[in-house]
């Protein structure tokens, strides 16, 4: 009894009952339960969490029977009240089949007798036959002799118009080889003729060099070897590449294009055009004009277009020191490396005088960017046709001037030489 | 000051080709207090503010100036109506205020200063003043053009509060004049690079022609002797 007791946590009674552990002596087992089914206690050092995890007793699932129902209430699943329909290994015929052959399957005599259902997938392609004088007269045809026909239309007509097999039987020996495309073009040239005979509507086309063309094709795509694939490849990519050099060329050309319309239109300096105007008119007349040849003028003009505060209203001083939004971030960048080289605050105190100069100063800045850049493009192309020349000319190349070469080698200009570049408002253009 | 009634706020009319400008001052001044304080943190105490660069009474055409602190102070939008425009504060860190300086003439749109409140001591852009602390100002101008002619009134009744002998003037009129001289030096070393630059291109260009040229040339015997 002290087990069940200990089991169901019931106080033992203070006097202790005779069992057959206090006569026998062994009293472990049930020093185990009591320990138990007493709420453990944290050992020394485990920590709390860890200690939750540890099952109590009133989680642990019940040891004996706790239902006192006498056993399942239902010994039997009812899955249906009728009585069960029977299966009858019945014969059946196929109509599908020209032998009458008799098979059998599983069927419930209850279901009416069907015809067998899948007969209806055995489809006929219908096929034109001819007489002798049908074929006499519009069948004839210099390939083909009337015997071959026949055994074309006999073929189809056994193979169900499924040509590779068709072909494999039509070129038996003795025969004139034919390709699957010849035996097909003949049977539907024969069938379209009948077919037009017969009225019907329905005319099928079959386009023999098309088809023998794709073949072709197919077959030569199958039979490169891993040396041509790759040289594609690399052929594909050495396109791409191209491509997108030009590209980039077409941009620049672009660009150069907006800096000139821009030249067209902002005013120019006079002595600076006086000096150019014998260079523009001597245009080499029997080369076409390359782009690289508008930078010189195109550059002349480029700077920064900033906003005339013509306005009414109110407004500060420092805004018209604001970079005007179309000036991009390379060159916005560059303006401020410069300023920080020559060793000037990136805004200055907005007075009159100040903000003039400045805007004057960043303009010019902007410009000599803009030469530095274009001065870069000529270099390239400089590179690009030395190599030109030097691969149709070999052992012979093309001086580029030390002065190009040397970026480092600044040549003190003629102060005389110095232009204003960014010219002063009043100033008729150089049209 | 008295408005003369022929002119409402509705006379409407600019002026055209009538331009003022105001010389202003803004910027704000810092103070540390040696040490930071223990119940927030702060550790500077700090005056922001707009004031005339000449030494006038700026209300005669100003109705108001927003000071917009940063959100982590209590009512960051602080409006000052008289002069002088200044918001003092103690704070820990710096922050970029906005400043609206509206007028009178609702006509006029307010315009908007924008000042990085300086704590700590940056090259070049502060001062460091021994009475004062740390100054960061910047100069700018406000630039009427057209007013209307309610604004051209009180711009040119504007009060003058003695004399234009402020500190800040002696300051800027400095800075602007080495600013100056610096762009100025400047200018002439960008032509001049420009010039250089110029005439490196003119020689590629024509060098270009050149190589041209000579491959035309080339092309040409080769083609000669290939036929």
């Amino acid at each position: 009894m002290a087990d069940i007791r200990d089991i169901l946590e019931l106080e033992s009674p203070a006097t202790p009952e005779l069992t057959r552990e206090s006569i026998t002596g062994s009293d472990k087992p049930k020093k185990r339960y009591s320990s138990g089914a007493k709420p453990a206690k944290r050992p020394e050092g485990m920590h709390r969490e860890v200690f939750a995890l540890l099952s109590k007793d009133a989680d642990m699932p019940p040891i004996f029977p706790s239902d006192t129902a006498d056993g399942y209430k239902q010994m039997k699943i009812k899955l249906g009240m009728r009585k069960p329909r029977k299966w009858k290994w019945m014969p059946f015929k196929n109509p599908a089949r020209t032998d009458d052959a008799v098979f059998h399957h599983w069927r419930r005599p209850s279901d009416e007798p069907r015809e067998y259902p899948f007969a209806q997938f055995n489809k006929k392609v219908e096929i034109f036959t001819y007489t002798d004088d049908e074929y006499q007269q519009h069948l004839t045809c210099d390939d083909w002799t009337k015997e071959e026909t026949d055994n074309l239309i006999d073929l189809a007509q056994r193979f169900d118009c499924r040509f590779i097999i068709m072909a494999d039987r039509y070129n038996t020996e003795g025969v004139t080889k034919r390709s699957v495309e010849d035996i097909k073009d003949r049977y539907y040239k024969v069938q379209g003729i009948l077919g037009k005979l017969n009225g019907d509507k329905k005319l099928y086309v079959y386009d023999v060099e098309h088809e023998k063309k794709r073949k072709e094709q197919l077959g030569k795509l199958f039979e490169r070897t891993i040396e041509q694939i790759e040289e594609e490849q690399f052929l594909l990519g050495e396109m791409k590449k191209i491509e997108a050099r030009k590209k980039e060329r077409d941009r620049k050309t672009q660009d150069l294009q907006k800096l000139i319309s821009q030249a067209d239109s902002q005013n120019d300096m006079p002595r600076k055009s006086d000096k150019k105007l014998p260079k523009k008119k001597v245009p080499n007349p029997a080369r076409p004009r390359v782009d690289t040849n508008y930078i010189f003028q195109a550059v002349e003009t480029a700077g920064i277009k900033f906003a005339d505060f013509k306005n009414s209203g109110v407004s500060l001083r420092s805004q018209r020191m604001k970079l005007p939004p179309n000036v991009g971030q390379k060159k916005v960048k560059g303006i401020e490396q410069s300023l920080q080289f020559l060793g000037l605050e990136q805004s200055p105190p907005a007075s009159e005088d100040i903000c003039q100069c400045f805007n004057k100063l960043r303009s010019e800045m902007v410009l000599l960017l803009e030469i530095k850049g274009a001065l870069a493009t000529c270099d390239y192309e400089l590179q690009s046709l030395r190599h030109q020349y030097e691969a149709m000319a070999p052992g012979k190349t093309l001086a580029i001037p030390a002065q190009l070469t040397n970026t480092d080698l600044d040549i003190k200009p003629n102060p005389g030489e110095i232009i204003d570049v960014v010219g002063s408002p009043g100033n008729p253009t150089n049209a | 000051m008295s408005v003369p009634t022929d002119f409402g706020p509705d006379s409407g009319g600019r002026m055209k080709g009538v331009c003022i400008v105001k010389p202003i001052v803004y910027g704000n001044v810092a103070r540390y207090f040696g040490k930071k304080r223990e119940e927030d943190g702060h550790t500077h105490q700090w005056t922001v503010y707009v004031k005339p660069y000449y030494n006038e009474d700026m209300s005669g055409y100003v109705k108001k100036v927003h000071f917009k602190l940063h959100e982590s102070y209590a009512n960051p939008n602080r409006i000052v109506l008289k002069p002088p425009y200044e918001i003092t504060e103690t704070g820990w860190g710096e922050f970029e205020l906005v400043i609206k300086i509206y007028f009178h003439d609702p006509n006029e749109k307010a315009v908007t200063l924008y000042h990085i409140l300086k704590l700590f001591h940056h090259s070049g852009s502060t001062q460091d003043l021994q009475e004062k602390g740390l100054v960061s100002e910047s100069y700018d101008e406000i630039i009427f053009q057209d007013p209307t002619q309610l604004m051209h009134h009180y711009l040119i009744n504007t009060k003058s509060l003695g004399s234009d002998d402020l500190d800040h003037v002696a300051y800027f009129e400095e800075k602007k004049e080495k600013s100056l001289k610096a762009i100025m030096d400047a200018s002439e070393k960008v032509r001049a690079d420009i010039s250089i630059h110029k005439n490196r291109l003119k020689l590629a260009q024509e060098t270009i022609q050149q190589f041209k040229d000579e491959i035309a040339k080339l092309q040409e015997s080769q083609s000669q002797t290939s036929l």
